[in-house]
């Protein structure tokens, strides 16, 4: 006779459940989703871009403060879906491991690299019970200096992959209907196109047109592989061009 | 490790006898893609589905098979993240053998001591099992060796095995095609027919990984480039010309026009 849940512990820590499966994992992943915020990357043939709804709750906030897109180095970017605030606490912890990567190696964290050490770091809070997982998403883009343009995700699991385009958040599922027949023929898109794509899937899944203050925009070009975020006039010029495309 | 307040086990035995965290952790392999492996008379092979969640997913950036040493290699079946970890630990295990011996670590060291690790993380403080079971292949002095190493640490050496949710089926097969004298080609033949019995979906070069090592010693990850043409050989049951010449399965650029020129 074995007993049912192993005394009811397998909700509140990530030990394993009769099924095999972490509930904690699985409820961070539910967090991610109930920030009621969608994020979308594509990756072109020569540039990365991602997209975030930008949303202020309150009037009397200051709207510069409020972000999802952080740069880790100035080479590496990350989008950071979920909870605000364990996406602060992951992107301290990233740039304190890119800069010391930096001096260490002489040369600059590559980002599959980051994105490797983010997801084993995510592992070990599925692993060990004193740390509850993290309730964020978080796309890694940069320019590597071999493979070129790198979109890379990483989720409360410990998962990581490389991406041609992905999406996190609550409509997580649609974005990636929408993207992939986007990309099925393997297309290579160029910077407009990629930082249109993005802009356009967001826009197609959430069922608004946004203004350019609704929506953050951060990317990656291989002639200038700064990570950079677009100002509000740079993103009111991929609108425009959407709505005359259409 | 962990905090001193989870300084007690999480897996407790139970009024049965049995640790249910470990049999938990079976069931998450159990549930993982199907991987296997077979022990050849002058070889070994390991293979695994690699079914990736999308295909918005760059296939290159993802690896399932992994080298430990250039002679031993790894599979797993079950929980992706817990398996970098494992490797992680078992490459650190296989350098400081070699910076302590000046020789390459002997495979049943090197599985003992992955074994260990995984044992340890059933019984130490604030922690849970790994989710993951490995089949580790290795080409060392005591000639080809296949390990199965499951998540309580128990291991075992096996002719042939499989794991993942077509274990019993693969299992079945593997039992009627096994022969002792089997050469390395015909293994790798046999695993890949193997992964085509349960596989849903088409099977290519992209969605497999095969990994073998040789006489040579030396572990090979086979690209999904130099896997397509072997595998429409397979589907169409026939061999190139002078294929079971080749040591390792990477087909010179010459071989696969040969085949090519056959197919056509």
């Amino acid at each position: 006779m074995s007993r049912g849940s192993g005394g009811g512990y397998d909700r509140h820590i990530t030990i394993f459940s009769p099924e095999g499966r972490l509930f904690q994992v699985e409820y961070a992943f539910k967090a991610v989703k109930a920030a009621g915020i969608t994020s979308i990357g594509v990756r072109g043939k020569d540039s990365v871009c991602v997209v975030t709804q930008k949303k202020v709750p309150d009037k009397l906030l200051d709207q510069a403060s409020v972000t999802h897109l952080f740069p880790i180095t100035k080479f590496l970017g990350l989008l950071a879906t979920g909870m605000t605030a364990d996406a602060r606490t992951l992107v301290q912890q990233a740039r304190n491991e890119a800069a010391e990567f930096r001096f260490r190696y002489g040369y600059e964290m590559p980002v599959d690299v980051l994105s490797k050490w983010i997801a084993d770091k995510s592992q070990v809070y599925t692993q060990h019970a004193y740390m509850r997982p993290l309730g964020v998403v978080a796309m890694v883009l940069g320019i590597d200096e071999e493979k070129g343009p790198q979109l890379y995700k990483c989720d409360p699991a410990g998962h990581f992959y490389g991406h041609k385009a992905t999406s996190a958040g609550s409509k997580e599922q649609e974005a990636i209907n929408f993207l992939e027949k986007k990309m099925k023929n393997d297309p290579a898109f160029t910077y407009e196109e990629t930082v249109q794509t993005a802009i356009s899937a967001l826009q197609s899944v959430l069922q608004e047109d946004f203004k350019a203050t609704e929506i953050e925009v951060g990317v990656v070009k291989a002639d200038n592989p700064v990570f950079q975020v677009l100002s509000t006039e740079e993103i009111d010029e991929h609108l425009t061009a959407i709505s005359e495309r259409d | 490790m962990g905090d001193s307040q989870y300084s007690f086990s999480l897996t407790t035995f139970s009024p049965s006898g049995k640790l249910v965290q470990i049999e938990h952790a079976l069931t998450a392999v159990g549930s993982g893609q199907t991987s296997l492996g077979i022990k050849a008379a002058n070889g070994v092979v390991i293979a695994t589905e690699k079914k990736l969640p999308s295909i918005l997913v760059d296939e290159a950036s993802v690896q399932k098979i992994q080298c430990l040493t250039p002679n031993i290699g790894v599979v797993y079946s079950g929980m992706g993240p817990d398996f970098r970890v494992l490797v992680r630990k078992s490459r650190k295990q296989a350098e400081q053998y070699h910076r302590l011996y000046k020789e390459p670590i002997p495979v049943t060291q090197l599985v003992r001591e992955t074994a260990a690790v995984m044992q340890e993380f059933t019984q130490s403080g604030g922690v849970r099992p790994f989710g993951v079971s490995l089949l580790v292949a290795g080409y060392d002095d005591n000639g080809p060796q296949l390990y199965q190493v499951d998540p309580s640490g128990s291991y075992f050496s096996w002719k042939a095995s499989a794991m993942g949710k077509n274990v019993s089926n693969a299992k079945t097969f593997l039992e009627k095609r096994y022969t002792d004298d089997m050469e390395l080609d015909d293994a790798v033949h046999t695993a890949i027919l193997t992964l085509k019995e349960g596989f849903e979906g088409q099977i290519s070069g992209k969605n497999i990984e095969i990994g073998i090592i040789g006489t040579d010693r030396k572990f090979r990850q086979v690209s999904a480039l130099t896997l397509s043409p072997f595998l429409n050989i397979l589907l169409m049951e026939k061999w190139p010309f002078g294929f079971k010449k080749c040591q390792s399965l990477v087909l010179t650029p010459a071989e696969i026009d040969d085949y090519l020129a056959e197919v056509e």
